[in-house]
């Protein structure tokens, strides 16, 4: 059972690695900012093709060995487990090491041909972007935390009822193999717990409908075609995610409740289920919308193409992914290199916002 | 409605995003009674620190082109129709002047000027 949700997972971070160079606008390569002119470079669709190919055949191979090794050996869970979280943190410590390589390739590409040195930086913005923003009303991310609420009660309402010793954790075949003593906090925690995740989710929506809309100058009207579909389809995604932690934990919130009721495959197939809706939904939507909605196609032609004009904005992302800018409001800019938000590390407020948040959680499962 | 801000000029980014605005008005894009984008809307995706917004929206205010209504925001004042008053003739005058003085300087004869000014004027009536 293990061994099959790891070889899943492995493989769909293979895939979603291998693909992320394409995956993003083509001018933004490894975290550089490549004006229009340079976009078709040979240097960088071989870079990128390199990134792709050394993730895709040495994740391949890994998943190859671990399922022949996992499969002709007696092994206990905790091995296979132990080999599979392994090979992930590999995998992704691979791609990390590939895009660090990748990016001061890059920039010493970029400075050594002097790229865009002649060129305007321009930046735009349309007065009008706001009003067309389709991004879900945040109250909508209210509603999952009435479940919640719902849940409170009745648990509140059952509690004497209740046995003794509370389930906390179950084993991979869906048997409860950890316990902690009845508690008027033990039986509420989880749904704490979920209380913080939703208030997170409620958050980040709040504060990434607040960001900016950044247009690029040299397709105007397309890149804000695409900007505006990356919000809205972002806040659906965003939004989903919530729905289906709730229906998770609620699940489980049930179960605890119910204590006996609980049929233990059933409770074995509900966090697959999750996993692979959850994969799915996330590989729907990194590859219709890509970075910044680049994948979304645009029947709309900008008139005059900019050719003169770019926005450089290397000096802001170090290293190409973290975003430090004092001067920017937003809380949640696009993400460089893949497909989402990235925080603005030059305000505060978005990194402890979310350190709080996961604070809080680490503190209700320390002390439940 | 697009708002262009060169970060690589010489002129201050707030005078940018001033003169901008006001040429949106005169072209009749913006009207009377429209709201702009809060400060922190237009700073967000300009990408610029939100004082540069804030002391262009007071820019405008000082000179009678746009109120800043508490809660409402940023609203475009209704185009005069009664002719300029003389105190913002007088500081258009004194604005205009070194310019011109400029353009005698650097070699622009009287009709050209005169030529220029008229070009400006029929290409923001056009839209």
């Amino acid at each position: 059972m293990s061994l099959s949700i790891f070889l899943i997972t492995l493989a769909f971070i293979i895939l979603l690695q291998a693909a992320i160079p394409f995956l993003l606008k083509r001018s933004i390569a490894f975290g550089v900012t490549i004006p229009e002119q340079h976009m078709k470079e040979r240097a960088l669709s071989s870079y990128k093709r390199f990134y792709s190919a050394t993730i895709l055949i040495t994740g391949t191979l890994a998943l190859t060995v671990y399922l022949l090794w996992a499969k002709n050996r007696t092994l206990s869970e905790d091995q296979v487990v132990f080999a599979g979280l392994a090979i992930q943190f590999g995998v992704l410590f691979l791609s990390m090491i590939m895009y660090l390589y990748f990016h001061v390739k890059t920039t010493k590409l970029k400075r050594t041909h002097k790229w865009g040195a002649g060129l305007k930086q321009v930046r735009i913005a349309d007065l009008a972007s706001h009003a067309k923003d389709e991004m879900l009303p945040s109250y909508m991310f209210a509603l999952p935390a009435l479940i919640t609420a719902g849940l409170l009660v009745y648990t509140a309402s059952q509690y004497s009822q209740l046995p003794a010793m509370i389930p906390t954790h179950w084993d991979i075949a869906g048997q409860p193999d950890a316990f902690s003593r009845k508690t008027p906090f033990s039986t509420i925690s989880l749904l704490l717990i979920l209380l913080v995740i939703q208030g997170m989710m409620f958050g980040i929506n709040v504060m990434t409908k607040r960001s900016g809309i950044k247009l690029t100058s040299a397709k105007k009207k397309a890149s804000q075609i695409q900007q505006l579909a990356f919000r809205k389809y972002s806040s659906w995604f965003l939004f989903l995610t919530t729905v289906l932690i709730t229906i998770l934990f609620g699940f489980i919130q049930l179960v605890i409740i119910q204590g006996g009721m609980g049929n233990a495959a059933f409770m074995a197939a509900m966090p697959l289920g999750f996993l692979l809706i959850m994969l799915i939904v996330t590989a729907i939507y990194a590859f219709r919308v890509g970075q910044g909605g680049s994948r979304i196609k645009v029947t709309v032609e900008d008139e005059e193409a900019m050719e003169t004009a770019f926005v450089d904005d290397d000096q802001y992302w170090k290293a190409g992914i973290f975003y430090v800018n004092k001067n920017d409001p937003s809380i949640f800019v696009e993400k460089r290199f893949g497909v989402g938000w990235s925080i603005n590390f030059g305000n505060p407020i978005g990194y402890i916002f979310l350190l709080v948040s996961i604070l809080l959680i680490v503190l209700i499962s320390f002390f439940s | 409605m697009l708002i262009q801000i060169e970060t690589s000029s010489d002129i201050p980014i707030y005078t940018q995003l001033s003169n901008q605005l006001i040429e949106l008005i005169a072209r009749g894009q913006l009207k009377g009674g429209d709201v702009l984008p809060s400060v922190r809307s237009l700073a967000s995706d300009l990408g610029v620190n939100m004082h540069t917004v804030n002391k262009s929206y007071h820019e405008l205010e000082s000179k009678g082109i746009i109120r800043i209504v508490p809660k409402s925001g940023a609203v475009i004042n209704p185009s005069i129709r009664d002719g300029i008053s003389d105190e913002h003739r007088l500081r258009i005058v004194e604005e205009l002047k070194p310019i011109i003085a400029e353009a005698i300087v650097l070699g622009m004869t009287a009709k050209e000027i005169q030529h220029l000014a008229s070009s400006i004027l029929s290409d923001m009536k056009e839209e």
